[in-house]
Formats: C-alpha cells, sequence, structure tokens
C-alpha cells in the first residue's frame, strides 16, 4: 500500500532557504546598485550592529527597565481591577465599560500627552509600556477567574470556604493559565509601548536610536536598533513562556 | 443512639413557588450511625434533598435539621462527596486529601494529619505525590472520599459518588465504602441509582417518586453485618430485596 507523502519539515530545506533569502538580499542590493540609506546590503547592517554592539546594549538596558516596570505595574495593576471587577458586583457594572471604553483609545495616540505630562524620561516610558500591557492581562485575568467550575465552587461552599479562601486557594490558581496567557500576549506589547514612547520623546533607548539614525541617514545602523529590539523581544516572550511551565494545570 | 438527621414537610421549589416543585412534603428520620440509600427516578430531587442537607440550597416549607439543630448553613461536622471527583488540579493527592480538613481548621490540623494511613486505607500507596491528571476516574474518586473522611466527618452526605464509573470500577469502590463504614461508622445518606449498591450497603433504603420527590417507601435491608460483598450477594434477602425495589420503582 502507498503511504501518504510526507509533509514534514526539513531543516536542511529550511536553512537553505534562508540563506538563499540572505543571498539575494545581498547581492540584490549590490547588483541594482540600491542606495543603501533605503536598502542597505545584510553585510553592512551585521557591521554596523558589530560596531555599535556596546551602544546597542546601553540604549537595550534603557529599553529593557521600562519594559520590565511597565509590564510589572501592568501585571499587578491588571490583577488587581480584574480580582476587584470579578468580586465586586458594582465594579462589573461600573469600572468594566470603563475599562473597554478606554482599551478602544488608541494607545499610540496618548503617547505624545505622555512626554508632556511625565517629561523625557523614563516614566512616560513606563507609562505606555504598562498602557500596552494592561489590558490583554485585565481580560485574560477576568476571564480566568470566571472560568472556575462550578462544580469546584460548590464543593468549597460546602467546606464553608471564606469568600477570601476561595479567593486565594480557588479562583487565583485557576485563574492562573489565562493569565499567562496574557502575560504572553503582554509582553511584546509592552516593548512596543516603549518604543513609541520613545519615539514621542526620549534621550536615550532603543525608540531613540532608530529615530537618530533613520534622521541621519543611517539605515544599517536603523537595521541594527531594530534587530536588537527583535531580539530583546523575542527574548522576554521566552522568559515568560519558561515561567508559564510552571502553570501548567487548566482547571478543567 | 439519637436522631442525626430529621427532615419534616420539606417542600422545595426553584424559581419559587410558581416554578419547578422539586421536592414535595418529605419526612425522613436518619438514626446516629444509620447507612441510608436514596434512589429515585433521575431528576426527582434527590440531588436537591443532598444539597439542601449540605446546607448549600434553602426550602420553601418544612424543616430540615442535623442533630437537633436546623440546617441553614454548611455544616463543619458533614463530609460532602459530589457526583465529579471534585480534585484541585494544582494539589497532590496528598493536598488534595487533607485540603477539606484545610479549609475548615486550618494549616495545623492538615498536617498535623495522618495522611499516610488514609492513602494506606484507599490504597493509594505510591501516587501520594501525583496530580488528578494522572490518576484513573476510580482513583480520583477514591481521594475525593478521602478528602472528606479526613475530616472526620459525624455525617457523611454522598451524591452518586460512583455515578460515572464503570461497573467494575464501581463494585470496586462499594467494597471498599463497606470496608471504610464497617472499621469506622458514622452516619451515611448515600444517593444512588443502582438498586443493588443500596441495597449491599446500606441499612435502609428509601425511594422517592417521579419529581416531585416525594417518600414512597422505606426499606429496612435484613442483611447480617459486618457484609462482605460476594457473601450477601448470594444470600436469599438480597435478591428479594432487589425485587421489591425493582417492583417499587416500576423496574420490573
Ligand atoms: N438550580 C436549579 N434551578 C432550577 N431547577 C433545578 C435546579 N437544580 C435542579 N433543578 C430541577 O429540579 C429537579 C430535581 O433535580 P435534582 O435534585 O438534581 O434531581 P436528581 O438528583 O434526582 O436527578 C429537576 O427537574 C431539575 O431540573
Ligand atoms: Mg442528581
Amino acid at each position: 500500500m502507498a503511504t501518504p507523502p510526507r509533509t514534514q519539515s526539513n531543516p536542511v530545506v529550511a536553512a537553505l532557504f534562508f540563506v538563499a533569502l540572505a543571498a539575494a538580499w545581498e547581492f540584490g542590493v549590490r547588483l541594482f546598485g540600491v542606495k543603501s540609506y533605503l536598502l542597505p546590503a545584510l553585510s553592512d547592517i551585521g557591521v554596523a550592529f558589530w560596531e555599535a554592539r556596546a551602544m546597542l546594549l546601553d540604549h537595550s538596558l534603557v529599553t529593557l527597565g521600562e519594559v520590565l516596570s511597565g509590564f510589572a505595574l501592568a501585571a499587578v495593576l491588571g490583577v488587581a481591577l480584574a480580582a476587584l471587577i470579578h468580586v465586586v458586583p458594582v465594579a462589573r457594572s461600573t469600572l468594566y465599560p470603563v475599562v473597554i471604553a478606554l482599551q478602544s483609545i488608541p494607545k499610540v495616540g496618548l503617547a505624545p500627552l505622555m512626554v508632556v505630562w511625565l517629561g523625557y524620561g523614563f516614566g512616560s516610558k513606563l507609562v505606555m509600556a504598562f498602557l500596552f500591557a494592561f489590558f490583554p492581562i485585565v481580560i485574560s485575568t477576568l476571564g480566568g477567574l470566571a472560568s472556575v467550575p462550578s462544580n469546584l465552587e460548590e464543593h468549597f461552599r460546602a467546606l464553608g470556604a471564606s469568600r477570601w479562601t476561595m479567593f486565594a486557594r480557588l479562583q487565583v490558581p485557576a485563574a492562573m493559565p489565562n493569565f499567562m496567557d496574557g502575560c504572553k500576549v503582554a509582553m511584546p506589547l509592552a516593548v512596543i509601548g516603549a518604543i513609541v514612547g520613545e519615539f514621542v520623546g526620549s534621550n536615550n533607548g532603543l525608540g531613540n536610536v532608530i529615530l537618530l539614525a533613520t534622521g541621519s541617514s543611517q539605515t544599517a545602523l536603523t537595521f541594527a536598533a531594530l534587530l536588537t529590539v527583535t531580539m530583546l523581544s523575542l527574548v522576554l516572550f521566552y522568559v515568560v513562556e519558561l515561567l508559564s511551565k510552571f502553570v501548567w494545570w487548566r482547571a478543567v | 443512639m439519637g436522631v442525626a438527621i430529621r427532615v419534616e414537610n420539606l417542600t422545595k421549589f426553584y424559581g419559587g413557588p410558581t416554578g419547578t416543585k422539586a421536592l414535595e412534603d418529605v419526612d425522613i428520620a436518619i438514626e446516629d450511625c444509620e447507612f441510608i440509600s436514596i434512589i429515585g427516578p433521575s431528576g426527582c430531587g434527590k440531588s436537591t434533598l443532598l444539597r439542601i442537607l449540605a446546607g448549600l440550597h434553602g426550602f420553601d416549607t418544612g424543616s430540615a435539621a442535623m442533630f437537633d439543630e436546623g440546617v441553614d448553613a454548611p455544616r463543619d461536622d458533614v463530609g460532602v462527596v459530589f457526583q465529579t471527583a471534585n480534585l484541585l488540579p494544582w494539589l497532590t493527592v496528598d493536598k488534595n486529601l487533607t485540603l477539606a480538613l484545610e479549609i475548615r481548621r486550618g494549616k495545623a490540623a492538615a498536617e498535623a494529619a495522618d495522611v499516610g494511613a488514609m492513602v494506606e486505607m484507599l490504597n493509594l500507596k505510591g501516587f501520594e505525590d501525583k496530580y488528578p491528571h494522572e490518576l484513573s476516574g476510580g482513583m480520583k474518586h477514591r481521594v475525593a472520599i478521602g478528602q472528606a473522611l479526613m475530616q472526620n466527618p459525624r455525617v457523611l452526605l454522598m451524591d452518586e459518588p460512583f455515578g460515572a464509573l464503570d461497573a467494575l470500577t464501581r463494585d470496586r469502590l462499594n467494597i471498599e465504602l463497606l470496608r471504610l463504614w464497617q472499621r469506622d461508622r458514622k452516619t451515611v445518606v448515600l444517593i444512588t441509582h443502582s438498586i443493588s449498591e443500596a441495597v449491599l450497603l446500606s441499612d435502609r433504603v428509601l425511594v422517592l417518586s417521579e419529581r416531585p420527590g416525594r417518600l414512597i417507601a422505606d426499606l429496612k435491608i435484613d442483611l447480617p453485618r459486618p457484609r462482605d460483598p460476594s457473601i450477601t450477594r448470594d444470600m436469599p434477602a438480597f435478591g428479594d430485596h432487589v425485587v421489591e425495589l425493582s417492583r417499587i420503582m416500576g423496574v420490573v
């Protein structure tokens, strides 16, 4: 009997494809004489990255600080707000609609306002990272809190569990998987938030590097900074992914 | 021996007197340390009755009392086992076994409890550190029953605790339940839809009518204790009781 064709991905083919892509970029740019301020050759980006590595690292740390602070604040306040909305019925009919309405504001548009209010420094970037990360965490945590199986809730009630016990021992752990999913969405968003904040007005950070490099037609450096942002975002995502391995259960 | 549970003229509606009448004029008296089974067609109000006794549901008229106190909230000396094995997915077997104890009497009581003895009694040795998703259906139910027994309740209320299991596992758990109860007698109310299970285990079998549930039979089971399933099932009296209950329930 004939076996169905195998469709599994072949790593060699994938590697060859990327090599071909990189070669096409490198030689295509040279072949067609593309101006380097439009699209630098791949090797130029590599060189720019290497030469600016110390500077890029410094600015990465600035951006990292903004992202982590904003994200941490979003996690703390997001969980608190979700818990409040879940526990206090009045909050569901008052705060929740406000949250949804605020969520609909294009947060990019708030960046200039934040710079006006908080200045060019760390604060406005923290708030931007926070704003981007906050809503996914609130929404996912709320979903988690509401997902507690009713049979477990009844079990706790039969045990005479207080509302606090119910919350701490049942609802919080049951909401953890959803919360971690929210964090996975929120972390890359926090990076975007911080970069947007830096675009609008800053003295340092990777967004600032991108802005200055582009302004002075150092396009290779722009690409190198973009590469750095991407790597930062990926690393942060995988840290969250790694942490979420500790929350392996699904309350079903 | 006194009366453990006394239910008089109990009537329960869902959704007010114009809604679903689940129970009508139910009168039950259960002696301390008696093993009672309640059987009846599905939807006749068995779970409703058990939830009222567990202090989870109110009722409309009549009274429900345990040890001469009206039941209006979950009591500390009552253990409840539901049809679904209500285990917390993020806790090991050990921790699930002591959960009820911990919620009712605090961490110290849970830590002082002899979990090892319970694990042994439930034939769960070697599974102490496993999580619920690593257990078979029968094992989960044993842990759920163990959790209720760990509280050493005066009254054990069980709502079709083996309803979702295959016949073989069910038989095995019945044998274990019999063994546990004969070792450490307490008042047991078991809801089941298995006539032979009810006869095998109980001192008395109560039969509820179609909804609204009314008490239509109260049959004393004359079988010697301690009972051994393989011997008891072969006694003529066992067959007589099964036939009589089947007739009452209109199965034959
Ligand atoms: N929370 C509820 N709200 C409304 N009706 C209910 C509720 N719980 C049970 N009922 C109804 O009450 C009747 C008895 O239910 P139940 O006590 O669960 O029956 P049993 O356990 O004997 O199968 C059924 O008709 C059921 O549909
Ligand atoms: Mg039921």
